[in-house]
Formats: C-alpha cells, sequence, structure tokens
C-alpha cells in the first residue's frame, strides 16, 4: 500500500471536521462544496451497557401492554434524535475532554457517511488545543479497531489556509467557547494563542459569551437560553461599529419609534395552535444579503438549487424531491404571509435599517414536543422506520439549509418528523412550530460585551507582536481572517479590526516617516535592493493633513473592502516585508484579507467555515494527486499515516506523517 | 487489520513501538519564561511567562487567592496581582507552591490529555462538609499519577541550590509519578543544542547574565560568572531613560488605552483612556509596562558595534549625524531616537556609561568583566578552546549589533587568539537554547541509560540527583 499511496479515488476520502457544537462531514473531496453533513457533535452514554450511543434513548410504556399482560413487553427503547437529556459534549473549547465519547462520535459520523473501511482514507481536521497523547490514542484507534487505510490529522488554522490559500495569515478562530489565534508565516505556524482553556477554571471566550451576555440582558424578558441563541443569530443583533468618541464606544439608535411597532405585536400568536412556520429563522449565512428589516431576499436562489451530493448520500433520491416540493410550495406561501406582514411594518416611519432603530420585533419560533396518542391505523409500531426517515430528514434539512453551529436540540428535523411518520405508528411524538413576536430594545446591541471584545483583540495583538522575527509581523497585521461560526455575528469582525485599528495602528507620521525607514535598511542589508521608501507605504500615505490617517484608515481599509487592499502573497507587498528586516515596530497597517471569490457556493456560504474546504483542498493533495515527482511525493507521504507505516512504527509516528503544523 | 496487510518476516511487530522514542518531557524554567514540550521538537509546544496572575476574592481575613497562569489571562482585572515563582537575583524557583502549579499548568494541564475527574474529585460525591473539613484520602494512590508514562528532563541554573534539586526530584517523583528523571544545567544544553561538548556559553537573559565554560559536558564550577546585566536591568535603564527625557515620557502601557490619535513627533498624545471600575495593581501594570519597553527594545535600542567604546570620542557625533528611529507609543506620542537608543545599552559593556537608576552595576558585572573572570578562572589549556567555541543564547543577546560588539570586545581582550562566535540565527534558537539542548539530549538513545530511573529514586532517595546529576 505504501508504493500506491495516493492512489485513492477523490470520492472515497471521508472528511471530517470537528467542531464542540456541530461536525461538518463529508464523503468525497471532488466537488469543493460546502459539507454535505453538519452532525450535532455529541453522545449519549448507554446507561446499562456503558456505551456511547449517538441520541437519547428513553423507556417508555408500551400503549397497548395491559392486552398483553407481559412485563417485559410493557416497555420499549425508543431514540428521541432531538432531545439532548443527558447529552456528552466530546469537545469541549476544542479540548477533547473526553476521548472514549469523541471516538465513539467518530465512529457514528463513519457509519452515517459510508459503510466501508479498507478503502475509505480519512482526513480529520485537528484543533490546536488537542495534546500528542491525543492525536496518538485516535491514531491507535483508527488503525486498531477499524480498517481504515490512511489517516491525516489537520491543524485547524492549517485547513482555514488550504481553504483560503494565502501563504501568510493571521488566521482567528472563534468558535463556540473558544477563540483560537494562529500565525501563520509562509505557510509556517509562527505564532498561536487561545482563549478559554481551563486556567484552572475555565473563563470561555467566543460565540457563547455573547449568547450569555444577551441572555442576561434579557433576563427581565424571561428569555430562555434558546431564544438568546435564536435571536443571537438573527438579523436584530448587531455588533455596531466602533465609534472611538462615544462612551459606549458604539453609536446607539436614539429615534423613538416605538408607537408604530405597536401596532405588530401580537402577542396572541404564542398561543396560536400549531401555526405553521411562517419563515424559517434566517439562515446566519445571509448575513450578507440585503438586511433591511431582517428579511433577507435571495432565499429563493437558494431554493432553486439542489443539492446533488446530498440527495444522493441520504439515498431515497424520491422521498427527498417530494419533500422538496413541498417545502417549495410551503415557503412560496410563507413568502406571501410575511410579505404581507412587512408591508404591515412598513407602514411604519421610514424603512430605517436594524442598526438605526431602537426597538425591533424578534419572530421567535420554538418547538413544542407533545406526546400523542393517534389511533392505531395498521398493525404493529415501527420504531426503526420512524427513525430512518427521521434521521434522513435530518439531515437533509441540515444541509439545506447551510446553518451553522446550531443550538441544542436544533430545530430541523422538527417539522418533517411529524409528516412522514404520521400514519406509521399509534405513539407519536408531535412537533410543532409556535412563532412568538418580542420587541427587543438596544439589548440587540448592547450584548457586544466589549470586555469580551477586548479578549479578542487583546490576543491578537499579543500573538502577532510575539512573533520572534518581527519581519514577519507585517505579513500577519495585514492578512487577517477571522473563521469559526462564532465570527458570523454580524458586524463583530469589522469592529474587531476597528478596534484594533483605533488602539494599536502605529501611524505613518508625516514627519517622520521617510527618516524611520532609511536607517533600519543601513543595518541589515537587504535582499530587493529596494531602498526607497516610497515603496513601502502604497496604501497608507496620508494624504492632506485635515483627513486623519488613522480615521482614514479605520474607514476604508479596515472594511475589508475586497480589491482596495492589497493582495497577500503579491510580490508588490513584498518590499515591505522582507526589506526592512530590522524596522521594528508594528502594526503599520491592519487588514483583513480578502476571500477567494471564485467558489460560488462558498461564497453564499461564508467563508467561516473556510477549514472545511481546506480540509477538501489537503485531502485532494494528500490522498489524490498522482505522478508525482520523488522528492514532492516523499512529502505527500508525510502528509497522511498509511497503515504500512502505522505497523511499523506505531502511533507516534502521527506526529510526523500529519498536517499538525508542527514538526 | 495486520492479516490485510502481512509485515515482512524481517520485522516483528513489537508492542513497543520505536524503541528508543519515548515521550519524553523537556522543563525549562526561567524568570521570565517557563517553556515546556516534547523532546524531539525543535520549539516548545508551550511557552508561558513566568509570571502567573493571582486572583483574591473575598476581603480581609476570609480572602482566597486563586493563581491563573499564562499569557492570555494576564488582562486587567478586579483584585488581581501579578506575581513571579522565581526568584529575580538568583533565577532560581522561590515560591515552590506556585511553581509546582505553573509547571503542572504547562507539563500536564497543556501538554497531557485531560483526564475524566475521578468521582472523589468531581465534587458530586463530596461529603457534607461537617466542620472539620476532613475529606478522606484513602484513594489517592490509587489514582493514576499525571505523568506516570513520560520521564522528564528539566534544567536549572548552574549555581542551584542542592535544596532546590532534591525538592525537584521530590515532585517529579512523588506527585507527578514520572518514571525517569534528569536535571541538567542551562548552559550545558545550550553548548549542546550548537552542537559542542566544550564551549563558553554567554547566557545574556532576562534577569541575569551568565558566562560558564563546559568542557565535555561538565560545567567548570570555578568559572560561573554572574551578573544582573540581562534584559530587565536594561528595561531599568529604558526607563531611567525616559524619564530624563525632555519632555519626559509617561510609560502607559498599551491595555490603559482604549484608541489614539495620530500626532506629530514630541507632541503631547491624544488618547481616550480606558476606565476600569477597579484598582488596577502596580503589579499588573508593571508587567505591563515590561511589555512596552521590550517592544522597544525590539525595534530601537542597539548595540553600538565598535571597535572601541562608544563613549570614546568622536562615535556619538558619527550616530548623532545618522537618522535615528522613531518610536510611538501606545497613546500615540512619538519621538525620534539617534544616539540615546546606542547609549542605552552601553552600560552592559562599559559600567561608566550607565545611566543612573536603581541598580547600578560595577565595572566586575559588565559583560567583558565576566568572561575575563570566567576565563581566567579555568585552566590555561583549555582557553583557546573556548575561546574558539563561544556560544551566544539568551533574549537579550538578539539586541541588534550585539555579536558584532561582542566580537570586537574578545578580539580587543585576546589578540592574536583565535575567537569563534556561534550564535544561531534563528530567534527562536536563541531564545530557547536550553530548552532545545533538553530536547535533543532526551531525545537521544544512548541517554536512556542515563536517567535516574524511579527504582533508583525510590532506592536512595532525593539525595541521588546530587550523585548522579553533576
Amino acid at each position: 500500500m505504501g508504493s500506491q499511496q495516493g492512489k485513492w479515488r477523490e470520492d472515497q476520502v471521508l472528511i471530517i471536521c470537528p467542531g464542540s457544537q456541530t461536525t461538518m462531514a463529508q464523503l468525497g473531496c471532488s466537488e469543493l462544496t460546502p459539507p454535505t453533513h453538519r452532525i450535532p457533535t455529541r453522545m449519549f452514554k448507554d446507561e446499562e451497557t456503558n456505551e456511547y450511543t449517538p441520541y437519547h434513548t428513553y423507556k417508555r410504556k408500551k400503549p397497548n401492554a395491559t392486552v398483553d399482560g407481559k412485563a417485559d413487553d410493557q416497555w420499549e427503547f425508543v431514540e428521541d434524535r432531538d432531545s439532548i437529556e443527558g447529552a456528552v459534549y466530546p469537545l469541549q473549547g476544542g479540548r477533547i475532554a473526553n476521548m472514549a465519547a469523541f471516538l465513539a462520535f467518530l465512529d457514528h459520523v463513519h457509519s452515517l457517511l459510508t459503510t466501508t473501511y479498507h478503502n475509505t482514507p480519512i482526513m480529520l481536521m485537528a484543533s490546536p488545543q488537542w495534546t500528542r497523547p491525543d492525536c496518538e490514542a485516535i491514531a491507535r484507534y483508527v488503525f486498531e479497531k477499524t480498517k481504515t487505510p490512511a489517516l491525516c490529522l489537520l491543524n485547524s488554522a492549517v485547513a482555514a489556509q488550504y481553504g483560503l490559500k494565502w501563504p501568510t495569515l493571521t488566521v482567528v478562530d472563534i468558535g463556540f467557547e473558544k477563540v483560537d489565534v494562529t500565525c501563520i508565516h509562509e505557510y509556517l505556524i509562527v505564532g498561536h494563542k487561545d482563549l478559554g482553556y481551563p486556567n484552572p477554571d475555565r473563563e470561555i471566550s467566543g460565540g457563547e459569551v455573547f449568547t450569555q451576555k444577551l441572555l442576561s440582558l434579557l433576563k427581565d424578558k424571561k428569555f430562555t437560553y434558546d431564544m438568546a441563541e435564536q435571536l443571537k443569530k438573527s438579523s436584530l443583533c448587531e455588533v455596531l461599529p466602533y465609534a472611538p468618541d462615544l462612551p459606549e464606544l458604539m453609536e446607539l439608535p436614539t429615534d423613538d419609534i416605538t408607537p408604530a411597532v405597536g401596532q405588530i405585536i401580537n402577542p396572541a400568536s404564542s398561543s396560536a395552535e400549531g401555526v405553521k412556520v411562517v419563515e424559517p429563522p434566517k439562515p446566519a449565512t445571509a448575513f450578507g444579503g440585503e438586511t433591511e428589516n431582517g428579511i433577507a431576499e435571495g432565499k429563493e436562489n437558494d431554493e432553486g438549487v439542489l443539492d446533488v451530493a446530498n440527495i444522493v448520500t441520504s439515498g431515497n433520491t424520491r422521498e427527498f424531491l417530494a419533500k422538496k416540493e413541498k417545502e417549495k410550495a410551503e415557503k412560496a406561501k410563507a413568502k406571501k404571509q410575511s410579505k404581507a406582514q412587512e408591508a404591515e411594518s412598513a407602514a411604519k416611519p421610514a424603512r430605517l435599517p436594524n442598526s438605526k432603530r431602537k426597538v425591533n420585533v424578534f419572530h421567535y419560533e420554538e418547538v413544542v414536543h407533545e406526546d400523542v396518542q393517534v389511533p392505531i391505523s395498521n398493525g404493529a409500531p415501527k420504531p426503526e422506520a420512524i427513525a430512518a426517515t427521521n434521521g434522513n430528514a435530518s439531515i437533509s434539512e441540515g444541509a439545506t439549509n447551510n446553518q451553522g453551529a446550531k443550538p441544542e436540540g436544533a430545530p430541523e428535523a422538527g417539522g418533517d418528523a411529524t409528516e412522514s411518520a404520521v400514519n406509521v405508528t399509534n405513539t407519536e411524538r408531535r412537533t410543532k412550530r409556535v412563532r412568538r413576536d418580542i420587541e427587543i430594545g438596544l439589548e440587540r446591541f448592547l450584548f457586544a460585551d466589549r470586555g469580551e471584545i477586548n479578549r479578542i483583540t487583546d490576543t491578537i495583538y499579543r500573538t502577532i507582536q510575539a512573533i520572534d522575527e518581527t519581519y514577519k509581523r507585517t505579513g500577519c497585521w495585514d492578512n487577517i481572517v477571522f473563521v469559526g461560526n462564532g465570527a458570523r455575528l454580524r458586524g463583530l469582525k469589522d469592529n474587531i479590526i476597528q478596534t484594533l485599528n483605533a488602539r494599536h495602528l502605529i501611524s505613518p507620521s508625516t514627519a517622520t516617516i521617510f527618516t524611520s525607514e532609511l536607517p533600519s535598511n543601513m543595518a541589515t542589508p537587504s535582499g530587493t535592493g529596494s531602498q526607497t521608501p516610497t515603496g513601502s507605504f502604497t496604501g497608507q500615505i496620508p494624504t492632506t493633513s485635515s483627513v486623519n490617517p488613522l480615521l482614514q484608515a479605520a474607514t476604508t481599509a479596515s472594511l475589508g473592502v475586497p480589491g482596495a487592499t492589497q493582495a497577500p502573497g503579491s510580490t508588490a507587498g513584498d518590499a515591505f516585508g522582507s526589506g526592512h528586516h530590522s524596522h521594528g515596530q508594528t502594526p503599520m497597517s491592519i487588514k483583513q484579507a480578502p476571500m477567494p471569490t471564485y467558489l460560488a457556493e462558498w461564497t453564499k456560504n461564508g467563508f467561516e467555515e473556510a477549514m472545511f474546504l481546506g480540509s477538501l483542498v489537503a485531502a485532494r493533495l494528500a490522498y489524490c494527486i498522482h505522478n508525482l515527482d520523488a522528492g514532492t511525493q516523499e512529502a505527500q507521504r508525510t502528509m497522511s499515516l498509511n497503515r504500512v507505516d502505522y505497523n511499523e512504527h506505531g502511533p507516534k509516528l502521527i506526529h510526523i506523517h500529519s498536517m499538525m503544523g508542527d514538526s | 487489520m495486520s492479516s490485510q496487510h502481512p509485515l515482512p518476516n524481517t520485522q516483528q511487530p513489537s508492542d513497543v513501538y520505536g524503541g528508543d522514542e519515548v515521550s519524553a518531557l523537556v522543563l525549562d524554567a526561567g524568570y521570565c519564561h517557563t517553556r515546556a514540550g516534547f523532546a524531539g521538537e525543535d520549539v516548545p509546544k508551550s511557552v508561558l511567562p513566568s509570571f502567573y496572575g493571582s486572583l483574591k476574592t473575598g476581603d480581609g481575613d476570609a480572602a482566597t487567592y486563586r493563581d491563573i497562569f499564562g499569557d492570555e489571562c494576564l488582562i486587567p482585572r478586579a483584585d488581581f496581582e501579578v506575581k513571579n515563582y522565581m526568584s529575580r537575583a538568583e533565577s532560581i524557583v522561590e515560591d515552590w507552591d506556585a511553581a509546582t502549579k505553573m509547571w503542572e499548568h504547562v507539563l500536564i494541564k497543556r501538554l497531557q490529555p485531560e483526564k475524566p475527574t475521578p468521582p472523589s474529585k468531581n465534587g458530586l460525591n463530596d461529603p457534607v462538609p461537617d466542620g472539620e473539613g476532613d475529606v478522606a484520602m484513602d484513594d489517592v494512590e490509587d489514582q493514576e499519577k499525571p505523568l506516570a508514562e513520560s520521564p522528564l528532563l528539566m534544567t536549572e541554573a548552574p549555581w542551584n541550590t542542592g535544596k532546590a534539586r532534591e525538592k525537584v526530584i521530590e515532585i517529579a517523583m512523588e506527585s507527578w509519578g514520572c518514571p525517569a528523571f534528569w536535571l541538567s544545567r542551562t548552559p550545558v544544553l545550550a553548548a549542546f543544542a550548537a552542537g559542542k561538548a566544550s564551549a563558553l556559553v554567554i547566557d545574556v537573559g532576562g534577569a541575569n547574565t551568565s558566562v560558564t565554560a563546559i568542557h565535555d559536558g561538565m560545567v567548570l564550577k570555578r568559572s560561573i560568572q554572574k551578573s544582573p546585566v540581562g534584559g530587565l536591568w536594561l528595561s531599568g535603564q529604558i526607563r531611567s531613560m525616559w524619564d530624563n527625557n525632555d519632555p519626559k515620557i509617561d510609560i502607559v502601557p498599551s491595555y490603559m488605552v482604549e484608541n489614539k490619535t495620530p500626532v506629530d513627533a514630541g507632541a503631547p498624545a491624544q488618547a481616550k483612556l480606558r476606565k476600569f471600575p477597579y484598582e488596577i495593581s502596580q503589579s499588573f501594570r508593571t508587567y505591563e509596562e515590561e511589555r512596552l519597553v521590550t517592544e522597544f527594545k525590539e525595534s530601537v535600542v542597539e548595540v553600538w558595534r565598535g571597535p572601541g567604546r562608544y563613549s570614546n570620542p568622536g562615535n556619538e557625533d558619527i550616530v548623532r549625524s545618522q537618522p535615528g528611529r522613531v518610536f510611538e507609543m501606545p497613546n500615540g506620542s512619538n519621538q525620534m531616537w539617534r544616539e540615546q537608543r546606542f547609549r542605552v545599552s552601553e552600560g552592559m559593556w562599559d559600567e561608566t556609561a550607565a545611566l543612573p537608576a536603581a541598580e547600578s552595576i560595577t565595572k566586575a558585572q559588565t559583560i567583558p568583566e565576566l568572561i575575563k573572570a570566567a576565563v581566567n578562572a579555568v585552566d590555561v589549556d583549555l582557553r583557546p578552546n573556548l575561546l574558539g567555541n563561544i556560544v551566544i543564547t539568551g533574549g537579550t543577546s538578539l539586541l541588534n549589533g550585539f555579536g558584532d560588539r561582542l566580537n570586537n570586545e574578545l578580539m580587543a581582550m585576546y589578540p592574536g587568539m583565535k575567537i569563534k562566535i556561534h550564535a544561531p540565527g534563528l530567534t527562536t534558537e536563541r531564545r530557547f537554547s536550553a530548552w532545545l539542548g533538553g530536547s535533543i539530549l532526551a531525545s537521544l538513545g544512548t541517554f536512556h541509560q542515563m536517567w535516574i530511573s524511579r527504582k533508583e529514586y525510590e532506592e536512595n532517595g532525593a539525595g541521588i540527583v546530587e550523585k548522579r546529576c553533576k
């Protein structure tokens, strides 16, 4: 097998990107698409066997038990796919908190996507928090308990880099309960810091902090965690731009337009029975779209595209298509309804953007379960059948929605379950969606906790400034990317960049710019020979003294206008990076790296999940590239660990034969 | 699985894979940073400031303190002090409780997988406190020790005390359950990282500068020279320079600045400061100021390259005629530095040039004198070999021009001798050379006969470390 390295087909590779909340997975890397599967990263411990199962199982009394009379038959075990009761989360803040559960979870993901082992190499994304013994334990499990032919562990920051293709990057990964900042210079990891590690108590950082803050602000309104989470993901919650001069550091809306809003508050709807889904909670990915009044256009475009890979993997094509049709019809109806409602609300003074409104209305949707007795129609219950259809529905739903990290008990499977299971069983769990409208005031801006943003900006600053070779810092400052679904929070990225600019940017002071550049070249010979200082400041020459260059930088450069910024890695910018090795102070500019534009599906999905894209690319490189020259082939061999090498050298080889970014 | 890809007959599958590859850990504790990682790697996996935070909860007698470790937790907080577990003067452990906790954080928490909390400790089964607060400790012995599978190599300053060495092996063996242990001196390891068994090691670190002669992997005890002229001393010089500057420079560390507006050189700063609803302790502020001073050292301070001293007539004029460098403070104020950036570091070489600061130094404490004293304490026959193998290490040696100046000084001191300086170009190698040497040493197959094994320790007690690690 060793000689045949790289002889796998692209559709055989299994890609798994575990996250603390949601794991992205896909079989095959031939198409660079967003993941087909999103699986909640949780397991349930079976009390009797002490093993981990993927779903919550509970005992329920059989309805017809009295008829039989036998004690044994009175109970049945039911899998509840939505319940999170007793869930074990194997990953916490990026760390593997429970290895046994994590391995069982990997197994679950594997069996969900494919049944074959011997020709399915695995690409597994790893958090930087995974320790060496962790990686060894995973390698040992994969090779000794399964027949997997090859395993590649890929550092998540490196994965993000493969997805975004820039050689020099600062990857800021804002997750559920952790933030990782990794600096990569010319494909080498040169710095890393993380937040949210137990120390010994955990001070979490990341998306969850904002949810908690929102929850605490809305305690008086009887908000639950689910409500806060949904509100945070809605377009109502925004991190307003950094306003350096204001006491709150953001410009809060002051106009009072409450009377108009009052009209559409509809407390009655909270009790309305089985109100049909009007509009599913807007996917976080639509953030880029039109945001006015929280209604994103472009929804229909979504629907037109059928994710073929997804249909194929889920197996039952016909059923899927039928369901899809139904969904479409439903949505069209919903669309009409919401249009009407919008018209109603448009009667308000003006169609102000969310950020200018003091209050806005949040449509909260809740999934309510109840066990309902249904008259027995045709014989014995078939819990398995339910499970099967249910499972498919849940997976495909999740995939088509393209939604980011779901809250607990994500309502995906809910509606479909009801439909598909109606005439199969006698006792069933009915699910319906209840919608409520809640008026939210300034809380939806104030939840952007300055303390947390400061922690993130400080960590970025310290990580980059701690890079040993000062000349490497410039590139890292110029190419900051935000990944992780925590970064989907509206306005967060821009606010972080604005904060960094306002706080840390070294101004190219007009009086001193030339003198400060020249002598540094005298000290060390510069390889490029570019001694003229003018070339160094392509983007940032302060034009007139009337324009505050810092302000200019904060308002233009920081907004990440693609095209306006210099493409990283282009040689034009390198005069700065390599020419002035001894010039110390950074950052002279702080920019977000531009995102690739050639992958339409990813542009729609958002590059917050660039790690998955990168994992696909890396999987191709590690497993599917053929006919390489000897040197490259050897390099490819060390990208992943195959079974022959494992048998010879043992699990420790995973540290050398992997893409963990260290030696 | 093995039936699928049978191993060739020549290779016996064994349970002990890669016999010479144990997952040894290497721990190098200094005054400024504590570095830990796995043997065989070329950079330490976790590098933490040796400064740690102490959070106070409660007031008066009821106050309890919680220690937190790592750079990311050193942020403005209420009731927060920044401490260090090492002694500034000696670079050896001062606070053993904190040291143990810090080491456990870097070695176990950050490098070992999470262990499920045993039922006895997860708080669910704690007996109701009955006033005595004495929870049964019976099952402590049964638990697996955190490092039961990892041999540990630790570094120590050459002047470490016997008592401290015994304490260290006790912690490693008793608390962590290491199967094997070794203690090695930092200059030996630095020489090792440079590929030399005999060398004159000049270690210009954070708290201290030391010069040590190494012969055949052994420290020549009489040669050990140590002085406070290190990074922190240089920080003192910079502070003194800022104090006496015109206009006086206020040190405003970056945590205090909310945002700033650019101003012209020499103009007063226009910055909006952050407000904290609690008091920021002096120790935290000092720690944060040190970050700023470090940045100044990185980008502005330079060593006069020679030949001759900076104070020799004419030199200052040369420097003054050259363009200077601008440094911008976190609050936006900025200033050009010309001759001062050379003068501030001159005290390391010439005690008369040192700026008046809290720590004044004597002639004997300057770097040239340390070298002279170290070389003079060595047998005449060994001197040429040492001067031909000079190893520079320590973060402060990364100052611009340091190597050139050292070379010039040595040429002037030992005319006619062959002088060769080994100064790694990679910054990481210079900063972590002792750790790196330890990493190389501990990954060598032959080193495995050298470790102090658990059995040896159990037979001989902590005193074994004095006998074996010479």
